[in-house]
């Protein structure tokens, strides 16, 4: 893998993905923000990721399809489940289902940057999850 | 990788199995033998952890606030070393609290009620009856210890990932069957299972601090905050949510003390009788 980590970001509440995505650049990754599970799709479809974070509860499709779909057309790409509603029995059905890892929300951006580090680490291009520029705007103390 | 928890109702085969799988794993093994750092730290008789292990709490024995508050002891040490992970634990109660984390791997060991039996009588023989009805006896007795000391029954076997019975598969394959089983991608430690893991110890930590003051305490954590919530009069609150915010927040992963007063109206009505 050559440049920056390729990330596809799906919430379907609009806050999340907007909290996320500068945490993440700060740390040099290309992201993609989507709230509908059906254009995340259509693009997953269309692009290979390096990393994808899903939230596992939204109306039409959930994570735990969004994870299935990842895994078969990209066995490579990491995928971060996310959920407000974690249960012992959903986290293991992630990981069996092939998750590279599972966060409870809410969580803060250093809380994910350390995720994305250890996928970026899997994935043979390790990254800095402490590097932050300064000049950025400070960012919220937690996601929801 | 994983933690293991194996509970048994036979000592010395779960010993073996245990003591087994976490050399075959490269995993640190746990058992009573941390109840004497346990003793020493809190300053109470080893033997009465031990014996609350296997006891209810009763008149003739051990308290009901000495047994709340040795189990407090015994979760707080037990947690600690579950946090570092790559653990097989056993004789510690740990399947009934460790409950809801993922990565914790929950085996029962159901030793062959004939060698089961040649165990309880000390190589005796008695009548097959008597056997029976010591080992009805013993299952009834932890099923009591479990439900009055963690409100599960631990003989039930929905608490349990897995269930072996030594009377149809042997030590070795039980054995074979753990390290197995510890490979399996849901029970991977991931950042959710971690944090719950980190929590339950920090709230194990608190609760130890505050059980010889508050024997009735109830504590949640929630990354370095806690939730404390306890019982008592009107004019109690201010001193005992001092008290508790100063016991919690000495400990140094604390950051955030919240105090919950619950009324206490047994003591309440007690009072307005005098």
């Amino acid at each position: 893998m050559a440049g920056k980590l390729e990330i596809l970001l799906l919430d379907d509440e609009p806050i999340v993905g907007k909290r996320l995505k500068p945490a993440l650049a700060k740390i040099g990754c290309n992201v993609e923000v989507f709230e509908d599970p059906r254009k995340a799709l259509d693009r997953i479809n269309g692009k290979t990721f390096d990393i994808v974070v899903t939230d596992i509860r939204m109306d039409e499709i959930d994570g735990l399809e969004i994870l299935e779909h990842v895994i078969r057309k990209s066995p490579r790409t990491k995928v971060v489940m996310i959920t407000g509603y974690a249960m012992m029995a959903v986290a293991r059905e992630a990981m069996e289902k092939g998750a590279f890892d599972f966060i409870s929300k809410p969580f803060t951006p250093d809380d994910l940057r350390n995720v994305i580090a250890k996928a970026a680490q899997a994935l043979g291009s390790p990254i800095d999850s402490e590097t932050a520029t300064p000049e950025e705007p400070s960012e919220p103390a937690e996601t929801r | 990788m994983p933690v293991v928890t194996l509970s048994s109702d036979s000592d010395p085969l779960s010993r073996e199995i245990a003591v087994r799988a976490a050399t075959a794993l490269g995993y640190d093994y746990v058992d009573r033998e941390i109840l004497k750092a346990v003793a020493e730290r809190h300053g109470v008789p080893e033997a009465d952890l031990h014996k609350t292990l296997e006891e209810s709490p009763s008149p003739f024995g051990i308290s009901s606030k000495n047994h709340a508050r040795y189990l407090a002891y015994i979760e707080e040490a037990t947690l600690a070393v579950l946090l570092k992970d790559n653990v097989v634990c056993r004789g510690l109660a740990a399947h009934l609290y460790v409950r809801g984390i993922s990565h914790v791997l929950k085996i029962r060991i159901l030793a062959d009620p004939k060698k089961l039996a040649g165990e309880i009588s000390s190589g005796r023989t008695p009548s097959f009856e008597k056997v029976s009805a010591l080992l009805k006896r013993r299952e009834r007795v932890r099923r009591r210890w479990s439900l009055d000391a963690y409100r599960v029954d631990e003989t039930d076997p929905s608490v349990y990932d897995m269930v072996i019975s030594l009377a149809r598969i042997d030590p070795d394959e039980a054995v074979k069957t753990i390290v197995e089983t510890t490979g399996y991608r849901k029970f991977k430690p991931m950042t959710y299972s971690l944090k719950c893991m980190k929590d339950k110890a920090l709230a194990g930590r608190v609760r130890a601090a505050l059980m010889d003051r508050f024997p009735d305490v109830r504590v949640q954590a929630d990354g370095s905050s806690v939730v404390v919530q306890t019982k008592a009069l009107e004019r109690e609150k201010q001193k005992r949510t001092e008290i508790i915010k100063k016991l919690a927040g000495d400990i140094p992963e604390v950051a955030a003390v919240e105090v919950q007063i619950l009324p206490d109206i047994f003591r309440k009505a007690a009072e307005s009788f005098r």
